[in-house]
């Protein structure tokens, strides 16, 4: 890859940074978030639930560039600041895939760049995201997202117990975790027969060394996607770095993402905006990557679907998505649990939001915030993608209006933590079905949304 | 005391550090309210009232991060002041976030409220190995370990810690409590925490009803 060339220019930024301590860092971020936000002029309307201004988006864009150059990244491990001239990341970007292929023969699919409105399909990826899992149902659940033609790549869950144990970090645990993982997600996508579909990788790793071991022989493929994060707000550490480095050494496809905090330290939602756009225009050009999430979280909901998250995620992709070729994606992280209306609304709130804001991968769904054990089904992901597909080409007008009624139906819950019901009792395991009561409820939805004026 | 309550609200809000910490001073000073009084009075009631605006995110992260830190300002100029022990610190805690997790954000803003509150806080950052809280109770005289996962894969080293506490006979020198998103009141108790909060207000509730 063109773009991973510049490994060691990173990682020499690593140990050759100005030494600082975090907490005059943050502030760094705090006061110069806050400095640019005013002046360019970055104002949140409640009115809208999506940015529809182009000229506030290039904005955006100008203030992350600048956020980025006079403030850098900071690496945990070396307690040094990273510094980047605007060349070099205008450089970086310039080289940045605008395009990938995940998987392998028939179930190959293509992430292309996109833009605000733009008709070019998205790419839907399934997965209940950090949800605990019992090994039990672990590969059914990940069988009911691939079994839905409308998913193009899926990504594992999080165990809640194998072999008896607790997950735990950092340990021999993880590794045998990231390993089943492998066994059972490969089982769901053969008994979904779709044995070339990719797999982002690896969801039980949550330090290196799940990654190492299992993007080695025998694990996780070429094929697959791998993934690494920036740290809240705008820091790495050695352990991300060192997943990075494998992954550009071994040839993978990397995907990372950024989940900024709402009323941390860059403030309310014009802070947000400005440093989600500035996080993810990082990813590329500190981790060599080619895909970059974003998926900012509410403080108390855990959620992004709070109206002052969905409408700052909005500007931050079309802050991207109009000024580069990046490949951005957004997950959808709802407050609501399987059979439960609000879990459905809050996803064609996000997915059409993303889909018109030119996001090229739209990522979940992480039902009641990824924290209720098995709370997770196929059917929210599909009804997800669905919304992103119909919202192809949607005037950004017209999908605000939709969100705007979406929200209205889900808001009041955001704090009541609607977790609904669990995959067992939701799903047939044998027809590997929704229930009539949680397939019922999923075309209710639709057809609500769909009067809304989604083009079903 | 609603006028001396809105002048350092006032100045608290514009960001005047060093105008908030003046404005103690000349109360006491030219007004002739007592420190104790002051800190009891006027510094809390202001401090209430912005983690209350916290709460409803209607103030953010930065500016807590003011307020703490015009806090500490003003208890630290009015101790000169104050000739006996005031409990002008409500008790010493020893926060982070637990091995093999990075989540900092969430910890900071429980971290600064409870400092906005009163507390003395001892922030041991994230990826906190459990012996590192074991040793704050030891060496530091903590009253309250607050530990914070977001990561289920790192929720077993909060049990650790407790059990390392147990084990070398402090865990009754201390209250403790956790927190974070796959945690709940259920975990907390099955590990033997003495409590759990959802988000930095609960946290400040819960510490105020733990050390009361």
């Amino acid at each position: 890859m063109k773009n991973h060339s510049r490994l060691l220019k990173i990682l020499r930024k690593t140990e050759t940074g100005e030494i600082m301590e975090d907490k005059v860092f943050d502030k760094l971020v705090t006061a110069t978030v806050k400095e640019l936000v005013k002046k360019y002029d970055i104002k949140y309307n409640k009115e809208d639930a999506i940015n529809m201004d182009d000229d506030l988006a290039d904005r955006i864009f100008e203030a992350a560039l600048e956020l980025n150059t006079r403030v850098g990244m900071y690496c945990i491990s070396t307690h040094r600041r990273m510094e980047f001239t605007r060349e070099e990341i205008l450089d970086a970007l310039k080289w940045a895939p605008d395009h990938v292929v995940y998987g392998a023969g028939l179930d190959q699919c293509t992430v292309r760049s996109r833009e605000p409105e733009s008709t070019i399909p998205v790419i839907n990826v399934g997965s209940p995201y950090g949800t605990p899992i019992n090994e039990e149902y672990y590969s059914k659940i990940m069988e009911s997202y691939a079994q839905e033609p409308e998913i193009d790549t899926i990504y594992g869950g999080t165990f809640n117990e194998v072999y008896g144990v607790k997950p735990k970090t950092h340990s021999p645990w993880e590794i045998l975790m990231t390993w089943r993982e492998i066994e059972l997600t490969y089982t769901a996508i053969q008994r979904a027969n779709r044995p070339g579909l990719a797999i982002g990788t690896g969801a039980n790793s949550v330090s290196e060394v799940g990654s190492l071991t299992t993007t080695s022989f025998g694990g996780f493929r070429q094929t697959d996607w791998h993934q690494t994060c920036f740290i809240s707000e705008l820091k790495t550490d050695y352990a991300n770095l060192m997943r990075m480095t494998h992954e550009v050494k071994s040839g993978l496809i990397i995907h990372d993402f950024y989940n900024p905090i709402y009323g941390g330290l860059a403030g309310g939602s014009e802070g947000l905006a400005l440093i989600a756009t500035a996080g993810v225009m990082m990813l590329p050009v500190v981790y060599l990557s080619t895909t970059h999430s974003m998926a900012p979280a509410h403080p108390f909901f855990n959620s992004n679907t709070a109206p002052e998250i969905v409408w700052s995620i909005s500007a931050a992709q079309q802050a991207l998505t109009r000024n580069t070729h990046i490949l951005t994606t957004v997950m959808t992280s709802p407050s609501g649990g399987p059979l439960t209306e609000c879990l459905l609304y809050e996803c064609a709130a996000i997915a059409t939001m993303a889909s018109v804001s030119g996001a090229s991968r739209i990522d979940g769904v992480r039902s009641a915030v990824g924290v209720e054990v098995n709370h997770c089904t196929g059917l929210e992901s599909k009804f997800n993608a669905e919304c992103a597909n119909a919202a192809l080409g949607m005037s950004r007008k017209q999908a605000n209006e939709i969100i705007k009624q979406c929200e209205e139906r889900y808001v009041e819950f955001l704090g009541k933590q609607p977790i609904g019901k669990p995959f067992q009792e939701v799903y047939d395991l044998t027809l590997m079905e929704p229930i009539k009561e949680w397939q019922d409820m999923y075309l209710k939805v639709k057809d609500e949304v769909r009067k809304m004026g989604m083009p079903f | 005391m609603d006028k001396l309550f809105d002048n350092l609200m006032s100045f608290v809000q514009e960001g005047e550090i060093e105008a908030s910490i003046t404005e103690a001073k000349r109360a006491v000073e030219e007004d002739g309210i007592d420190a104790v009084e002051y800190l009891q009075s006027v510094l809390a009631p202001v401090m209430n009232n912005l983690g209350d605006q916290f709460s409803r995110m209607e103030i953010f992260l930065p500016d807590l991060m003011v307020a703490a830190e015009a806090a500490d300002g003003i208890r630290d100029e009015l101790m000169q002041y104050i000739e006996v022990a005031s409990d002008a610190q409500k008790g010493k805690v020893v926060i982070g976030t637990i091995s093999g997790d990075n989540h900092d954000i969430g910890k900071k803003m429980v971290a600064t409220l409870l400092g906005v509150n009163g507390y003395e806080i001892l922030d041991l950052g994230t990826d906190v190995d459990p012996m590192a809280f074991v040793n704050a109770v030891k060496r530091d005289k903590v009253d309250v370990v607050a530990m914070s996962s977001l990561l289920s894969t790192s929720m077993p080293f909060v049990s650790e810690t407790i059990q390392y506490l147990v084990a070398m006979g402090l865990r009754d020198q201390v209250k403790v409590v956790v927190g974070g998103g796959p945690v709940n009141p259920e975990w907390a108790e099955e590990i033997g925490a003495d409590g759990y909060g959802h988000d930095a207000k609960q946290a400040v509730d819960l510490l105020d009803r733990l050390l009361a």
